[in-house]
């Protein structure tokens, strides 16, 4: 059997590194993601937005397998992530995801919430784990605080922290699932900074956020949800000169008027 | 016939050479009951046919009187010839009687971690096992110090029960001492004495703990 799975090097750009194709989720009887297809090839930077219950943070959810889904396809690196539990630990694998209330594990060090998958998951040596879990605290900016608790950091710094975690695991895609939207203004830049920073690396990254400068500076493309569909995806810039769906002008309108 | 001083110093050191069975069967009660109780609490979670059986057996063990198990596990076993110890037999009554509470309190003490915290460890590829291990089982610690540390103090004045079995424990020595002086005030006095004892330093053990977990990164 041939490992169908495509390298992680650049020789295969073409092929997508997500496509979903017909993607349908209900919760209960809530329609909540309608016939989403959606391909990210190797190095996008995607923003998705779209008014709240649009399933923005529901679709992205669905592509590490947090959400099962009842109908279409998700693909990860070419490997289907259908509704088995061992399908969805090989896409999670690939993927490194940053929650709106950052989830750090409150009775570990900022460092041992970073060494813990490395040690358990990729079965690093203690001192191997510290030095990759540093490097990443030393990327955001808080290596003086990888022995302090989660409590005793700000918020930003908490978050800084979570996108540190994350890639601790070198992911090949990273989700963000509204990352600033839990914290006070004065330390939203210092989150952006740090995944604008991210973004230079060339690491797919997909973010559900309201922030539209970041999504202006960052972002190639912008998906546009609204009730459970996407009614608009184009690149970042003809979205925001020249959304053309009517609902999006007025998410523009109505976002930027602020 | 008044309380006599030195008739109850005397008594002392007969009560207390029952502290070890006292304390033997309180401390094994209390890892058996955790241990069971926790599994229990992990295979109810699993949801499913062994869930529900686990539900069942959580209700049916916490309507029956802990008297009622000891007598069983006692007389009624050997009869299918499982003959067991007094002391095995208090142990197992008491932690099968007690998981069946210790069940609802670790229950508590993880329906109050958030979600968050579950998601988080999946997004990070740990299994199921090391989710418990390293996420679950430390944050549930910390919330339920306090309601487990009643539950050794309850364990604790619970091991009087096994006097039923001639286990030879502090209430039951005094009562042996009462029994052949036909003074029951001075040794009754002095075991219940050294029972407030001993949950005061239970309950300082666990105040104690409770602090240090806090102290260890609060949310």
């Amino acid at each position: 059997m041939l490992d169908r799975r495509a390298p992680a090097t650049s020789t295969l750009q073409s092929v997508p590194l997500v496509r979903i194709d017909a993607l349908n989720k209900w919760f209960g009887a809530l329609h909540v993601l309608k016939n989403i297809d959606l391909t990210l090839r190797p190095g996008a930077r995607v923003v998705v937005c779209g008014p709240s219950g649009s399933g923005k943070s529901t679709l992205i959810r669905c592509i590490n397998g947090l959400e099962r889904f009842q109908k279409g396809t998700i693909e990860v690196e070419g490997s289907s992530l259908g509704r088995s539990d061992r399908d969805a630990a090989m896409a999670r694998r690939l993927t490194g995801m940053v929650f709106q209330s950052f989830n750090l594990f409150p009775h570990l060090t900022v460092l041992a919430n970073c060494t813990l998958a490395l040690r358990r998951v990729l079965l690093k040596s203690a001192h191997e784990a510290e030095e990759i879990a540093m490097r990443h605290l030393t990327a955001v900016h808080i290596p003086e605080k990888a022995r302090a608790y989660p409590a005793e950091l700000s918020g930003g710094q908490q978050q800084r922290a979570a996108i540190a975690r994350a890639l601790c695991l070198d992911p090949r895609i990273m989700l963000f699932d509204e990352p600033t939207s839990a914290l006070d203004p004065e330390m939203i830049k210092e989150v952006l900074d740090v995944m604008i920073a991210l973004a230079k690396t060339g690491v797919t990254m997909v973010c559900v956020t309201h922030e539209m400068g970041f999504a202006r500076e960052v972002a190639d493309e912008i998906v546009f949800m609204d009730q459970g569909r996407i009614v608009e995806h184009t690149s970042s810039t003809d979205f925001f000169d020249r959304a053309a769906h009517p609902r999006a002008r007025l998410f523009l309108d109505t976002i930027l008027s602020h | 016939m008044g309380f006599d001083f030195g008739f109850a110093l005397s008594t002392i050191p007969i009560i207390i050479g029952a502290i070890g069975a006292t304390l033997l069967a309180t401390v094994l009660s209390c890892l058996g009951a955790s241990a069971l109780g926790f599994t229990f609490e992990m295979i109810r979670r699993g949801g499913g046919a062994p869930g529900l059986a686990v539900r069942f057996l959580i209700d049916f063990i916490r309507s029956t009187p802990v008297l009622a198990w000891l007598y069983f596990l006692y007389f009624v076993m050997p009869v299918y010839g499982i003959r067991l110890g007094a002391m095995t037999v208090g142990i197992v009554g008491l932690s099968l009687y007690y998981s069946g509470y210790l069940a609802e309190v670790f229950k508590a003490g993880i329906d109050a971690i958030p979600k968050g915290q579950q998601e988080a460890a999946r997004a990070l590829s740990l299994t199921r096992r090391d989710t418990v291990i390293f996420v679950i089982a430390p944050q549930m610690l910390r919330n339920i110090a306090a309601p487990l540390g009643n539950y050794v103090v309850s364990i604790l004045k619970a091991t009087p029960y096994l006097a039923i079995l001639a286990v030879p424990e502090m209430l039951g020595r005094a009562f042996d001492i009462a029994s052949e002086t036909y003074r029951y005030a001075e040794p009754l006095t002095v075991a219940g004495v050294l029972f407030l004892a001993l949950a005061l330093i239970v309950s300082y053990g666990v105040k104690r703990m409770e602090k240090l977990l806090l102290a260890s990164g609060r949310r």
